[in-house]
């Protein structure tokens, strides 16, 4: 059976490679982005949406009750290095702050990547996102 | 009912489908830079096999022997349409017929040339290139044709036969009075005259590069078939057509290429802002565009582009706030100046400006060129 569904799945896959992948040719940082930050203890999966004004990237992770807001976040073309602070509130509601450091992977692709480390205070892990 | 190794079977054959689907479509039509390469040159005599007439690039197949082993190659030459313009047609060249073929061999070693010149191996007749189109000969100035309320006409007017405009003095976005060479698709001749082509944002620069450096194989409107959105349109090599509904102050201009896609320009006086379940909040290949006329020049104004597609040739970047202004002015019968001034805060230091001309191709039929799974 799970031969079965990995054949499928497998089939699956190959067909959506076929499909036109949504464009997004303007500023690299600006859209929807889903993938891990690993060890979390607030969970690994990770989405982000950021926005690019023209001055600066703005932006939410995990967008809901529990989102963490950009409060900075540079993308320097030198390397395409990505560098994003952002904050939030833990369970019990203390302020917690997060920094990513990473850079794009694939800056052509449509689904290019942002790839690097997160840490917040003496925890760390590797943080791995792509566009959506 | 299918077995499992039968199941396996089709997936990886699907897989296997897949890939080569997407593999046709990302390299159907291509800036020749980014396949060719056009520094070097071969040469090969051999025999047609088939000829292939179809958009977006002709193919002429072609036995070649050498050192007793027959190969099949494929010669690449323009569009069937720029090739009917120059009076080929697919009966030009025949199966069996003796080719000799000068051209470029592709970057990846595969059996294909970006053909130059073909001539008949027994005669040496030239075949390609063509001779100049004598619609490119200098035609004396005639009048700015004008419909009865006095503004110019762009297009056809009620008192004359159909055309289109064609052959643009710039296929590329620069700004005015920045001199950089580049070819025809808009790849610079040296990378380090970038920063001059427009006066772009670090990351703007950076993204430019990039897809100069990938010899524009990304270009969303050659792998996708994207609209060539903003100015590009005016940048063609298949041309425009004006078609102006005065009753309804409207010009749709249509497209020679893309999808023989168009656009609306509104001169009713409405407001430049989305309409409530039609175009508000969101962002269009073609943007919004309301126009004026300010003498015998029509100023438009343009916004609301999204950022799904390349809106010049060579790649320059640009954002959703991306706002242009048009001033297209006919100075003549044949000649169409069109100026676009560029101004998006969020890609650019600044408002900067360019301009062509057009040619007016009276009495012809804008050429349709439809670009559906790339290969129609």
């Amino acid at each position: 059976m799970l031969r079965n569904l990995r054949g499928w799945s497998v089939a699956l896959l190959a067909i959506a490679l076929t499909l036109p992948i949504i464009a997004q040719e303007g500023h690299p940082l600006k859209g929807s982005w889903i993938g891990v930050w690993a060890t979390n203890p607030r969970g690994e999966d990770v989405v982000m949406v950021m926005n690019w004004d023209g001055k600066s990237v703005s932006g939410i992770i995990n967008p809901g009750t529990d989102d963490v807001k950009i409060d900075n976040a540079t993308l320097d073309p030198n390397g395409w290095k990505v560098h994003i602070e952002a904050s939030g509130k833990d369970a019990k509601g203390a302020a917690i702050k997060y920094t990513i450091d990473g850079a794009i992977d694939k800056l052509e692709m449509p689904n290019r990547g942002i790839v690097g480390t997160w840490t917040s205070g003496a925890s760390k892990g590797k943080f791995e996102v792509h566009r959506q | 009912m299918i077995s499992i190794s039968s199941k396996r079977s089709l997936a990886m054959l699907a897989m296997g489908v897949g890939l080569a689907l997407y593999g046709t479509s990302a390299w159907a039509h291509h800036p020749l830079t980014s396949k060719f390469d056009m520094a070097k040159t071969t040469t090969m005599s051999g025999v047609v096999t088939s000829v292939d007439w179809r958009n977006p690039h002709v193919h002429i197949f072609m036995n070649v022997t050498a050192n007793r082993k027959v190969s099949n190659w494929a010669i690449e030459l323009e569009s069937p349409i720029e090739l009917a313009k120059d009076g080929w047609s697919r009966e030009t060249v025949h199966p069996g017929d003796k080719l000799t073929v000068k051209g470029n061999p592709a970057l990846d070693s595969s059996r294909q040339v970006w053909g130059a010149d073909l001539r008949y191996t027994e005669t040496g007749a030239l075949v390609f290139p063509p001779k100049p189109r004598n619609s490119m000969a200098p035609v004396p100035t005639r009048p700015t044709p004008r419909w009865p309320d006095g503004h110019p006409a762009l297009g056809q007017s009620p008192n004359s036969v159909d055309g289109y405009w064609e052959a643009p003095s710039k296929t590329a976005l620069v700004e005015d009075g920045v001199d950089v060479k580049m070819d025809q698709y808009g790849l610079l001749a040296n990378l380090a005259d970038a920063a001059k082509v427009a006066p772009m944002q670090p990351w703007a620069l950076g993204v430019y590069q990039n897809r100069q450096r990938r010899l524009l194989k990304d270009d969303p409107t050659f792998i996708n078939c994207k609209p060539p959105g903003g100015p590009r349109m005016y940048q063609s090599n298949l041309g425009i057509q004006f078609v102006e509904d005065n009753a309804r102050k409207r010009i749709f201009v249509m497209m020679g290429s893309g999808n023989h896609n168009y656009r609306i320009i509104y001169l009713d006086g409405r407001e430049q802002k989305g309409l409530v379940g039609g175009d508000d909040d969101n962002p269009l290949y073609f943007g919004r565009a309301v126009a004026k006329w300010e003498g015998d020049t029509l100023v438009n104004d343009m916004k609301d582009f999204n950022e799904d597609f390349w809106f010049t040739n060579g790649g320059l970047p640009h954002t959703s706030l991306l706002h242009l202004t048009e001033r297209i002015t006919r100075t003549d019968n044949d000649t169409l100046r069109y100026q676009v001034t560029v101004d998006d805060p969020g890609a650019y230091t600044r408002p900067w400006s360019a301009t062509w001309t057009l040619k007016w191709n009276g009495g012809g039929t804008l050429p349709a060129h439809f670009c559906q799974n790339n290969r129609q």
